[in-house]
């Protein structure tokens, strides 16, 4: 089946340890590789504090992926993360073929900029 | 809005110019927060095409940006003071 090209993005519960947080990665990777993905890029932005809380939680471990997979992946890999309690909440986007070209401008780093006028750390959340 | 420089509303230049548009952006990413919170206010309300000048594919485009970015809580949707 033809594959599609997805981002998400999710927030584990932060009070658990760097063991359990791995354990949580390793177990979403699984998920979409058994319902036939393929994993192109995993980023672990680490413990975030949240703009609002979230279950009277105030920060967040954020994990941002990139997969292909087939339409039918989907709806179990979203189903099977509801369902975990430690998986606070998650984003999957279906990228397009504008968002692909931005994506992949990004991987390059020359991403336009928009203002040129830039003050200090605007590299900071580049990932 | 004072403190900073590059507001859209600093300085009562009337630049109806969008800046999406002029830097050739495709896509408005949601992760993206330095460049979202240059369009919203202090409440961390989305400001209007009016005063940004954003064309209205941008416009929609980054309100879609904004609205998945306050679900993932990275800005939020009501604050007193953003800045």
């Amino acid at each position: 089946m033809k594959k599609e090209f997805y981002e998400m993005t999710y927030i584990l519960n932060p009070v658990l340890d760097d063991e359990k947080f791995k354990e949580l990665v390793d177990y979403v990777n699984k998920l979409i590789e058994d319902n036939d993905g393929d994993l192109v890029e995993v980023d672990e932005w680490g413990t975030r504090q949240l703009a609002y809380p979230i279950e009277k939680k105030n920060s967040g471990y954020y994990v941002n992926l990139y997969f292909e997979a087939p339409k039918t992946a989907i709806e179990p890999l979203e189903r099977n993360m509801r369902i975990n309690d430690d998986i606070t909440r998650y984003l999957t986007l279906k990228y397009d073929a504008k968002m692909k070209r931005h994506y992949d401008l990004k991987k390059k780093g020359d991403l336009p900029v928009i203002f040129d006028d830039v003050e200090e750390g605007d590299n900071s959340d580049e990932d | 809005m004072i403190n900073n420089p590059s507001h859209p509303k600093k300085g009562h230049l009337k630049n109806k110019e969008c800046k999406f548009t002029k830097a050739g952006i495709e896509y408005i990413d949601y992760k993206d927060t330095e460049t979202l919170l240059r369009f919203i206010n202090d409440q961390g309300k989305i400001l209007p095409r009016r005063v940004t000048g954003n064309s209205a594919r941008h416009q929609r485009q980054f309100s879609t940006a904004v609205k998945r970015a306050r679900f993932m809580a990275m800005i939020p949707y009501v604050t007193e003071n953003l800045r």
